[in-house]
């Protein structure tokens, strides 16, 4: 009784934390609602009477179910390259104890240490040549680079709790190393894969600075936060537009992460801390 | 019988090879690759934008290490922050990790309310704490008269690094509480409860048992948390840009005003292999230093 | 449960392609789609309103890629990877020096003659002109007159001291003399340059050779008697800018100005747009700013600085020059500034804008109050950030004077020797 009673305290006492850390992005959603004059008078008070017409006219403004779409297309891209290119060398390059092996595994994860500002200028270059440009598919493909790094880390990790039993089981079975792979291996390491895809689809979906560079900045090729970024910069005064367009390009991120929250710590579990 | 070993050896070796190579070649090409072009172009003194760079050798080296009070104020505050960074996501990460891990009610609304705001791309993030100091701490101080809200959290040189501490790591902390959940649920609960009956008590507990037994994920949260502070530039650009003056400007900020705002990129380009260098020095120190202790743990 | 969320994404994914395709504008059959890169993000609507023009009377397509603070960076990074905007913007002077392997020489182009010739000093080169003179605009202090008026303030500040008296009578009456726009590292040289603007004299009225001698480090800014006024006006500012002068940016001047909070602020003629929105009626014009020299000096800044460039090896040059041309010819085109953008013009009889600012602007001209050229634009670029952010640092009480001068000439010295 003693002890139920004090796991509720502490319930109510985090869900009171909770709500204090949460309390800028509760503020968010109360000024999305509210009118331009109502912000600039008391931007704590509630809405007099909710006002959706910001959604509305954000909706209208972000162009918002093309640029998602966009948006949707270089996530997608992008994290579906990184799972299968990370997973494919982390397993090898795990398994491999050759001296070889460590070398294209450090190779592969030092890249996590170098900063992004450092190297972005030739990365425009490469891309340009490469006719990666202009096109979020092209932006797909240059996540695959920037991603694999510390997915291939993740998985690598993993893979050590994989019992090689297995390896020699699809082995003997016959099939061709990669059909083996996929087949076999690749299903079991689905926790680790989870918080793969989670992390870099987060990343991705939010990532500002690069799509800035390699996109031009059309309308056909323009991801959520571009236009967001574009959106603070025209409407500068009037912060209700501006704050129901971040609710607008927050939602779906949110989203996804409720969908799969049970996985993430699963594969944390079993994916970073075994690294 | 060579022969056979000979194509044994060459399939393992082209298996290996269809594994990695693909992994190799993207990494190679959208990050090691410019990395080395940026490299290249610290021995030269080059805007940018002219056609021709031109090589001037070390000289970019030279400049950092006698002439340049910007990138040492930069070194200055991002070593700075990387400590109370590190120091205060993982405490507080811990610790909620800690509480959520437990009996607690409605713990996977509260773990879901805590990680939030590390889905939010930090552009909305600064955009969202701009609006938040400015426009929200008036109101708040109108309704409390607390005297702290009428401080200049952005625009007072000191209280500006603590408002960029307590944004990135509010923004952080979410992140290293999924992976100490995920270390503490590795955790046998028969050898906690062991220790309860022997009568140990619970902060006897955590730092005896629990913490050694989850220093993977303490090793793999530092790694995370020095590499990504040491880098810092996001939260910083967004909500101060390195203001007022150079009080919070980091290295990567003080690169990137370097190669595009001083308009020189040979230069800017030379601090950042040097960040590199920094960063590769911590971490290695660190990964190693916690990789014996697991060992002997 | 997978196949189920399977269901859910596919839905997602159709009705978003189903959104997407709708919202889609028809397909247009001329080829010519000129791409283009502005900045000043405000003027979004303006600009989509003049391409949607432009395709309605010739059928080309103008692609604008607005940006803000990250302009020359994108622009950079392009510029740098061949992947070459047909037409661009830049600051005037300097930037003429920086974008000179991109920048097509207009000198020979029909349409040029029907510019100004006052507006073209910021884009000529050696007798060459390699840009083109986007808008004029001018800044100094605007004020609320409504404020001023309900404060008893009948006679308009000119020199530091008036202004000083001017602000302890706001102050008795309760009224925050200035929002500082301190935060944002370009309104800090605007503030400080203009006080130091008559230093021209100096040199023979020449502000280029100024500017020869700054870089050449025969003048310094330690030397500069003429720095410690700059740093007495930033200093009556920030001591008359509330309770956190440095937290105060370019939305803040407009709002709080808009809103009678204050009184007055350092600003141009652009910012009358952002004011306005927030009080429509609003009374507002600009007062002279205080120099470093006798009161008959103080005055304004005037100039053409945002520049339109047309890269040249551009794929549609022919076309970029036809919209130029258009732009400058054309009725729509001649109207656009005056008349959509509410700022001043460079086209030979343009007609007046009816903002107020704008008005007040060639009112003062008029009467041969003393009119500035916005010289620090001809400082090497970079330096307005560089040393805008050093100033910012005085201001927020990091460096004193002395150590701001240093800090100023070896910052100056260095982008200096970068750009040589």
């Amino acid at each position: 009784m003693k002890r139920s009673l004090a796991w509720g305290a502490l319930s109510v006492a985090l869900f009171l934390v909770a709500i204090i850390y949460l309390y800028p992005l509760i503020l968010v959603v109360i000024n999305s609602l509210k009118t331009f004059t109502e912000i600039m008078t008391d931007v704590t008070a509630l809405p007099t009477a909710p006002d959706f017409q910001n959604f509305v006219n954000a909706f209208r403004l972000l162009e918002y179910p093309s640029l998602c779409l966009n948006t949707l297309i270089a996530t997608a891209i992008g994290t579906i390259g990184v799972v299968l290119l990370s997973s494919m060398a982390g397993y090898r390059l795990s398994r491999t104890k050759t001296r070889a092996s460590w070398f294209v595994f450090i190779i592969c994860v030092a890249p996590m240490m170098i900063p992004f500002q450092s190297f972005m200028i030739a990365l425009v270059k490469i891309a340009k040549i490469l006719h990666l440009t202009g096109s979020v598919y092209g932006l797909g493909v240059i996540y695959w680079g920037l991603g694999v790094p510390l997915s291939l880390f993740m998985y690598h990790g993993f893979v050590k709790s994989v019992p090689t039993e297995l390896d020699d089981c699809a082995r003997i079975d016959g099939c061709s190393p990669l059909r083996a792979f996929f087949q076999v291996i690749f299903p079991l390491l689905q926790p680790v894969t989870m918080s793969v895809i989670v992390i870099n689809a987060m990343w991705m979906w939010n990532d500002f600075l690069l799509p800035l560079l390699v996109l031009s900045g059309e309308k056909k090729a323009m991801t959520l936060q571009l236009a967001a970024y574009n959106f603070f910069g025209q409407y500068k005064i009037e912060w209700n537009y501006a704050m129901a367009g971040v609710l607008l390009t927050v939602t779906p991120a949110i989203i996804f992460y409720i969908a799969l929250q049970k996985h993430i710590i699963k594969g944390m579990t079993a994916g970073a801390v075994k690294a | 019988m060579k022969s056979e070993n000979l194509k044994r050896h060459l399939r393992s070796t082209l298996e290996f090879a269809g594994f990695t190579v693909p992994a190799v070649i993207v990494i190679f090409a959208f990050v090691e690759l410019p990395f080395l072009m940026s490299v290249l172009y610290s021995f030269t003194k080059w805007n940018g934008l002219d056609k021709v760079p031109v090589f001037i050798g070390f000289a970019n080296y030279m400049e950092i290490f006698t002439n340049d009070p910007n990138m040492m104020q930069a070194l200055g505050f991002t070593l700075l922050f990387t400590v109370f960074m590190v120091f205060f996501t993982n405490v507080i990460a811990m610790l909620l990790a800690v509480a959520l891990d437990s009996k607690v009610r409605g713990k996977n609304v509260l773990r879901a309310a805590f990680y939030v705001p590390n889905i939010i791309s930090m552009i909305i993030i600064g955009y969202i704490w701009r609006f938040i100091f400015s426009k929200g701490f008036d109101s708040f101080y109108a309704l409390t008269k607390i005297p702290a809200f009428q401080l200049s959290w952005l625009g007072d040189a000191k209280l500006s690094f603590v408002s960029v501490v307590i944004v990135s790591v509010w923004q952080a902390i979410g992140f290293y509480m999924v992976i100490y959940i995920a270390g503490l649920q590795t955790v046998p609960k028969d050898i906690i409860e062991a220790a309860m009956i022997d009568g140990a008590r619970s902060s006897t507990r955590f730092f005896r048992i629990t913490m050694p037994l989850i220093l993977p994920s303490i090793t793999v949260c530092l790694f995370y948390s020095l590499s990504s502070a040491l880098k810092t530039f996001d939260v910083i650009f967004s909500l101060t840009f390195g203001g007022p003056g150079t009080a919070t400007t980091s290295i990567a900020l003080d690169i990137y005003k370097t190669a595009f705002s001083d308009s020189r990129f040979g230069y800017g380009s030379a601090k950042s292999v040097l960040l590199f260098f920094l960063i590769l020095l911590v971490t290695v120190f660190q990964l190693s230093l916690f990789k014996k202790r697991e060992v002997e743990a | 449960m997978k196949r189920k969320m399977l269901a859910v994404v596919c839905l997602v994914f159709s009705a978003l392609l189903l959104f997407a395709q709708t919202s889609k504008p028809v397909v247009n059959k001329n080829p010519v789609t000129l791409k283009l890169m502005f900045f000043s993000p405000e003027l979004t609507d303006q600009y989509n309103d003049m391409a949607a023009t432009y395709k309605a009377e010739t059928g080309n397509t103008l692609d604008i890629t607005v940006l803000q603070a990250d302009y020359v960076t994108v622009l950079r990074a392009k510029l740098n990877s061949g992947d070459i905007p047909d037409v661009f913007m830049s600051s005037a002077y300097a930037d003429n020096d920086t974008y000179k392997d991109y920048c097509y020489d207009l000198t020979n182009e029909d349409f040029m003659k029907q510019l100004e010739p006052t507006s073209m000093t910021g884009v000529t080169v050696n007798g060459r002109v390699i840009g083109y003179p986007f808008l004029v605009q001018s800044h100094s202090f605007i004020y609320n007159k409504k404020v001023f008026a309900d404060a008893g303030i009948t006679v308009l500040p000119r020199t530091l001291a008036e202004y000083d008296a001017v602000c302890k009578k706001l102050k008795a009456k309760g009224i925050q003399p200035f929002a500082t726009g301190f935060k944002e590292w370009w309104v800090l040289p605007q503030t400080a340059w203009q006080v130091m603007a008559p230093i021209k004299d100096s040199f023979g009225g020449d502000y280029a050779k100024f500017v020869d001698q700054l870089n050449a480090g025969t003048v310094k800014f330690s030397t500069l008697k003429e720095m410690n006024t700059v740093f007495d006006v930033l200093d009556l500012i920030k001591n008359n800018g509330g309770p956190k002068p440095m937290e105060s940016d370019f939305n803040d001047q407009c709002s709080m100005l808009a809103s009678g909070k204050v009184a007055m602020i350092h600003q141009g003629n652009w910012a009358e747009d952002t004011i306005r929105k927030t009080n429509p009626t609003i009374d507002i014009g600009y007062l002279l700013g205080p120099v470093s020299g006798p009161a008959d000096k103080a005055g304004i800044m005037f100039d053409s600085n945002q520049t339109i460039r047309i890269a040249k090896d551009s794929k549609n040059l022919k076309a970029a020059l036809d919209w130029l041309r258009w732009l400058t010819t054309s009725d729509y085109g001649k109207n656009w500034i005056p008349g959509k953008i509410l700022q001043l013009s460079p086209i030979k009889g343009a007609k007046a804008s009816k903002a107020e600012l704008a008005q007040a602007t060639m009112d003062l001209l008029a009467k041969k109050t003393p009119n500035y050229s916005w010289y620090y634009q001809r400082f090497p670029t970079g330096t307005e950030q560089g040393l805008g952010i050093i100033l910012q640092g005085y201001c927020a009480g990091m460096t004193n004077r002395q150590d701001t001068l240093k800090a100023l000439d070896s910052s100056y010295k260095k982008i200096v020797d970068a750009s040589k």
